[in-house]
């Protein structure tokens, strides 16, 4: 009884502090004591041969090396170099073989495909109608399957020996034979995969937006005459705007990280995301500066992603943010 | 008679008017005429359209990797196997073959090829352990952030959230060194005092990672129960942490279920850590997805397999999310509403 009579004694601050200190004491361990080292260990030298595989302190060569496209690593970075002469830039490896395009480009046709689907299926799932029920089930589905079974089902989809997709894309001259050893195929097979599980996501978002709208709105609407496509101009697009970056800048955050879908289907060296490179800058050639260098770096990315879309979110008028 | 044959023509003559365009139009013109002319019944067709669309790209993959499971391993073939399973001949039924050709044995043969039995429970154990724990944590933070007052709760609040913002992989190497990191305090506990390989390398940092949303929902709930409630426990003589736990979360029940299922279904399918902080073997406590990932690197023929296993992995899932549709859906958006 002691130590709770001592906790009945307490101001109300002392209390809350000691009844977050089990929240922090594990955000700490897991989150932010690792973000500082992985800052220290990115500025330390790699040691391939040696037992211990950090040598000494570098300042940020490393962070050049893998912004120059000159890390020791099989896949980089960036690998950009300026020219002379017309088009100014060179490209060190092809756009999709390197971490931070392969990445973006992920991110933004992704994102872009599962907004819109997904603002599709938000439409059809606030509509009332019998069975409303078990379209939603099924709609959520693909965002409850476990990543690796999502991965699992378009490996086989594609695969060219029983996959019943990979003929037609065939013939569409859309693939090449071996789908899943070519970064361009293997580039639309992840992407078509990450939309087709978290469209849901975003449409389950969107239609708590939709649902927060009045729908006197709409019949006012009616009565004066607007066409459902003039409704859905002027009421639903402008009153959804903040819940739908809301929902844009949750995704755009979980695409950036993407790895799972990617190593267990396509593997991770013929689509380099950011966080792949991290894993393979480990895994492959025990440079564990440069793989703390690249998490870092990705980290930065996300944070700039995030900040432009908090700015986006204030313009708009998004009062739900903090 | 005479005033019959007389109205005939009239009447032909204004059906024809009237019909004329139609059989000139044809079936699909016709079609789009009677939708020009009644707009409401082109979006209703328009919506039923999507609907259906809609439920077949998410189901049939499914669906195909039923068929895919039931092939026979000798049957593989790209046009076999997309209706029905490869080898599938209605007319063995009659022989008395009560598979029809297909081989439902490939359910069993996961089990016997592999323990995937292991891997699944592994999970389990991680999903479960790791539910608890956030929801014990979660609740003491909702708690404070839903219905304390004190300074510095907002700066608090958006450092948790911050930490949902950051990438797993920003966090992943100093973690695997910590854990690979032989402690004298842990040997009593785990046989060589690294909890690599132990199933806490998994839970410890996933459940870190799903705590700001539970923190967010439960904080929503715990928020919405009247004062008076907690003012009348603390008054009959129970504890601070008594009117907590036999007040307030009894009263949030859905909220907790809600949080409950979002974390068991994340942690369930996590994939980062749980695919590199073991060595993958089963006696390791790899987690179901090393199970599935192993029919595809070893037996690299054996699709059958691949699709059952993976079929049996997310059969729990699909259960869950049937039965707590309602909840899953609130505690989503909501979580997303208020961050």
């Amino acid at each position: 009884m002691r130590p709770l009579n001592w906790l009945e004694t307490q101001t109300e601050a002392v209390y809350a502090y000691i009844l977050l200190a089990p929240a922090f004491a594990l955000l700490g361990l897991v989150a932010f004591y690792p973000l500082l080292q992985t800052l220290r260990f990115s500025m330390l030298e790699d040691q391939t041969a040696a037992v211990d595989v950090f040598g000494g302190f570098i300042g940020l060569d490393n962070y050049i090396d893998v912004l120059t496209g000159n890390a020791r690593v099989p896949r980089q970075f960036i690998d950009i170099t300026t020219t002379s002469g017309f088009p100014y830039l060179e490209l060190g490896a092809p756009l999709l073989r390197q971490a931070l395009f392969v990445t973006l480009a992920f991110v933004i046709i992704s994102v872009l495909f599962e907004t819109l689907i997904g603002f599709g299926q938000a439409l059809v799932l606030d509509q009332d109608f019998r069975g409303n029920r078990w379209v939603r089930v099924a709609v959520i589905i693909p965002w409850a399957v476990p990543i690796v079974i999502q991965a699992m089902i378009f490996f086989l989809v594609f695969n060219p020996n029983v996959g019943f997709l990979s003929d037609p894309m065939q013939s569409l001259g859309l693939f090449g034979a071996n789908p899943l050893a070519s970064t361009r195929d293997s580039f639309i097979i992840v992407t078509v995969a990450d939309i087709w599980k978290t469209s849901a996501f975003m449409a389950l978002l969107i239609l708590a937006g939709l649902q927060s709208i009045d729908r006197s709105l709409y019949d006012v609407a009616k009565v004066s005459g607007a066409t459902p496509w003039q409704r859905f101009k002027y009421i639903t697009l402008p009153l959804v705007g903040p819940a739908l970056i809301v929902a844009m800048l949750f995704r755009t955050m979980d695409a950036m990280r993407i790895y799972g879908l990617i190593d267990s289907s396509v593997g991770c060296s013929t689509v380099p995301s950011m966080t792949c490179l991290v894993i393979i800058s480990l895994d492959q050639t025990r440079r564990w500066a440069t793989a703390s260098t690249v998490a870092f770096l990705t980290a930065i990315v996300i944070s700039l992603f995030v900040f432009v879309y908090l700015i986006f979110l204030r313009d708009t008028g998004g009062e739900s943010l903090a | 008679m005479s005033t019959d044959t007389e109205e005939h023509p009239d009447i032909a003559a204004q059906q024809q008017t009237t019909d004329e365009p139609e059989i000139d139009r044809g079936l699909l013109e016709g079609w789009v005429a009677k939708m020009i002319s009644n707009p409401e019944r082109a979006y209703r067709m328009a919506f039923y359209t999507f609907t259906i669309a809609f439920l077949l790209t998410t189901l049939f993959p499914f669906y195909w990797l039923l068929m895919l499971s039931l092939t026979p391993s000798g049957q593989f073939g790209r046009e076999s196997i997309v209706l029905t399973p490869g080898g599938f001949d209605v007319s063995l039924l009659s022989e008395g073959d009560l598979t029809m050709g297909t081989n439902p044995g490939a359910f069993i043969d996961v089990f016997t090829t592999l323990p995937f039995h292991r891997y699944i429970f592994n999970s389990f154990l991680i999903a479960t352990i790791g539910t608890v724990l956030v929801l014990l944590v979660a609740s003491l933070a909702g708690y404070v952030f839903g219905r304390l007052q004190f300074r510095g709760k907002t700066p608090l609040l958006l450092t948790v959230l911050v930490v949902s913002f950051f990438p797993p992989a920003a966090f992943f190497v100093p973690l695997n060194r910590l854990f690979s990191q032989n402690f004298a305090v842990l040997e009593p506990i785990v046989s060589n005092g690294s909890l690599y390989n132990h199933p806490s390398a998994i839970i410890i940092p996933v459940s870190a990672l799903y705590l700001p949303l539970a923190i967010f929902i439960l904080m929503v709930f715990y928020s919405q129960i009247p004062d008076g409630l907690e003012d009348a426990a603390r008054v009959e003589g129970t504890t601070r942490l008594g009117a907590l736990f036999r007040v307030i979360v009894p009263l949030s029940a859905p909220g907790v279920a809600t949080a409950g299922v979002l974390s068991f279904i994340t942690i369930y399918n996590e994939y980062f850590f749980s695919s590199l902080m073991t060595s993958g073997r089963p006696e390791d406590w790899a987690p179901m997805l090393e199970g599935v990932l192993s029919f595809q690197g070893q037996y690299e023929t054996l699709f059958n397999l691949m699709a059952a296993s993976s079929i049996i992995a997310v059969l729990p899932i699909a259960i869950l999310v049937i039965v707590a549709q309602e909840k899953i859906v609130s505690g989503l958006t909501q979580g997303a509403v208020k961050e």
